[in-house]
């Protein structure tokens, strides 16, 4: 079987962030990780690895040609080999040139099952796996919060559901986003690490996919940003001090917001 | 010259560091107060390659670099000293043995379960009256039919007494040189042989998580093939571990330095006292920006020695200052990390008072600092 988990490289979460004037996030590669939603679909594809004798699991990642660093910290997970799409002409693609170019990408790798991450921690939209899907008129099962293949020909998923869960299943080959709670993210070995840098990386252009340029990127992006605010993170907080009746005062208060 | 790591030296770096923050800095604590070794935290360390790193993958190791090992320690020392020293001890002491002057069998018998974290070892050098002063070994073997009659005593021995030891390699005389000096042999006692009597535990003030143990040899036989190495060559070879040994404690005293710098600029940044963070006093500032610096200056020392070793050069005086710097670093570290916590410092609810606990033996374990000093004197 030959599974495909697709990944961003996003700024570290942590990191300070910054908007050029085209209200596009300056990436620094520093600052780059994988982004932390992907830990687990490539923690999903090796845990499908392990389960399916003789799968194999590719890694493929849209981004910078620095997004190597990323594809190699990825690869110390486990798998078998890495693609990278890189091409000046992708910068500023929104999420759905995003998905053209990844739904063209699966389709020269070859797959049964791809599996993508429910978001990213950049952009937060969401939109990639079911967009993928759609340019490839092939089934989305999405928001996994786990997965069984039976045999080589169905893919089950169960979603959470506000009570219990639902169940999705869909013939392979499919795609499947999943969530964070459908499994524990490996830490990358000692040999694992050794091992990435001599597994395969390949980079493919534009034009390895057959995409035209003006189909993707910014000049074909529908999506706008417009502007941008810091977040003030700063809470209200009431502080009720002194032995006289503070007590009394945080249990009415706990009363009344219902939490007692 | 280049101070950038490579992308392998960088991924070790930053998975130990996720590994120390996660599983072992929140347990620390605990397994200080019940002084109790951690088998699972271990196993779990041994399943991620932690506990063969430098050794090449056809024995078992990860095949990663001298350095790459250092970096390791230090961020595993972060998150706790006493983890910290089981890996190093084991890996350094231990393993490192068998790698460097082992036959293919030793290694392929030894090595590999070491290697791959299966087993632990100890290296038993020193002795009651023998420490630093290795001239006066005491513990003896002697060659009658065929095998090792091992008589004496080691003690403060890491990694001895574990569940998951396999044994020790120690230092005994094995006869008398033609210049007069003792000869010494190192000699492989597998744990179980007859004579060969592991002690209680230590009651430590210090790396409480760790196993140290008194060994005591009775009339221990070890078959004649249980030389590491060859006869006499004892001396030679534990001066070269204890050099590597040194260069790899610095590491992990940059890391207790570091995890003392790290809660001294956190509580400083929350503690309040004449109406604003005592970070913003430049007393404390003051301590810090000196905590800081010395632990970058520690971290180099040891880089370089570490290099130095992987370049194939002379690095024994360098890994005496890489040993004695970093380790008298972290002792100030722990020590002013406690003076910025004031009175809570001196309480056991922050982990300052277990930094400075545990950083004492820093300044003693694998050549105290005066030896250390005496050391690079010799080389100036």
């Amino acid at each position: 079987m030959n599974i495909v988990a697709c990944i961003k490289e996003t700024p570290s979460t942590t990191a300070e962030k910054s908007f050029g004037p085209d209200m596009r996030l300056e990436r620094r590669k520093e600052d780059a990780i994988p982004n932390p939603f992907d830990e687990y679909t490539i923690e999903e594809a090796l845990r499908q690895q392990e389960k399916h004798a003789g799968s194999t699991v590719t890694i493929l990642c849209m981004g910078p040609a620095t997004a190597t660093d990323t594809l190699r910290k990825a690869l110390a997970m486990g798998g078998d080999r890495a693609v990278l799409v890189s091409d000046s002409a992708l910068a500023g693609s929104d999420a759905i040139g995003t998905a053209r170019v990844l739904a063209a990408a699966l389709q020269k790798i070859g797959f049964d099952l791809a599996l993508f991450g429910s978001a990213a921690a950049d952009a937060y939209g969401g939109v990639v796996p079911s967009a993928t899907a759609e340019f490839l008129g092939l089934p989305l099962l999405s928001y996994a919060s786990k997965l069984d293949l039976s045999g080589d020909s169905t893919a089950r998923i169960q979603r959470a559901a506000e009570i219990g869960y639902n169940e999705a299943e869909a013939p392979l080959p499919a795609l499947v986003s999943v969530v964070k709670s459908i499994n524990e993210p490996r830490y990358p070995s000692m040999k694992g690490i050794m091992a990435s840098k001599k597994k395969p990386l390949d980079t493919f252009s534009l034009a390895d996919l057959g995409l035209d340029p003006s189909s993707v990127g910014g000049a074909a992006a529908r999506e706008r940003a417009i502007s941008s605010e810091k977040v003030s993170t700063q809470r209200k907080g009431e502080m009720y001090q002194g032995n006289e009746g503070a007590a009394d005062r945080v249990v009415a208060f706990l009363i009344e917001q219902k939490v007692l | 010259m280049d101070f950038t790591l490579s992308a392998e030296q960088q991924m070790i770096r930053d998975m130990c560091r996720e590994f120390a923050e996660a599983e072992i800095k929140p347990r620390a604590e605990e397994m200080d107060r019940g002084a109790a070794f951690p088998y699972d935290l271990i196993h779990k360390m041994a399943d991620l390659g932690l506990l063969g790193l430098p050794f090449p993958e056809e024995f078992g190791g990860a095949g990663a670099d001298f350095l790459s090992y250092c970096i390791a320690l230090e961020e595993i020392g972060r998150g706790d000293a006493s983890v910290g020293i089981t890996m190093e001890a084991h890996t350094s002491l231990g393993a490192t043995p068998f790698f460097l002057y082992g036959t293919e069998e030793q290694k392929h018998e030894y090595l590999v379960p070491l290697a791959r974290g299966e087993q632990l070892w100890a290296f038993g050098l020193t002795e009651p009256g023998a420490g630093s002063d290795s001239g006066g070994t005491q513990t003896h073997a002697e060659l009658r039919g065929g095998a090792w009659h091992i008589n004496g005593a080691k003690n403060f021995i890491t990694n001895a007494g574990t569940e998951m030891t396999g044994g020790v390699t120690i230092t005994a005389v094995t006869g008398m040189q033609a210049d007069g000096h003792k000869e010494i042999t190192n000699l492989i006692v597998p744990k179980g042989t007859p004579g060969y009597i592991i002690g209680n535990a230590y009651h430590k003030m210090g790396w409480r998580a760790s196993d140290t143990r008194p060994l005591s040899f009775e009339d221990c036989r070890v078959p004649e093939g249980n030389v590491l190495g060859r006869r006499g060559d004892g001396f030679r070879q534990f001066m070269h571990i204890l050099d590597l040994g040194r260069v790899a404690i610095g590491a992990l005293s940059v890391g207790l330095a570091q995890a003392a710098f790290d809660e001294a600029r956190t509580y400083a940044g929350e503690r309040q006292q004449f109406g604003k963070p005592i970070a913003t006093f430049q007393a404390i500032q003051f301590k810090l920006a000196d905590m800081a610096m010395e632990i970058e200056l520690a971290r180099l020392m040891y880089y370089k020695a570490a290099w130095l070793h992987m370049q194939g050069q002379p690095f024994t005086k360098e890994a005496s200052m890489a040993k004695l710097f970093a380790s008298e670093t972290a002792k100030r570290a722990a020590d002013q990390a406690v003076q910025i916590h004031g009175g809570y410092g001196f309480m056991d609810e922050y982990p300052v008072s277990r930094f400075w606990r545990n950083v004492k033996v820093h300044e003693i374990g694998e050549g105290t600092s005066e030896v250390q000093r005496a050391i690079i004197a010799k080389h100036l």
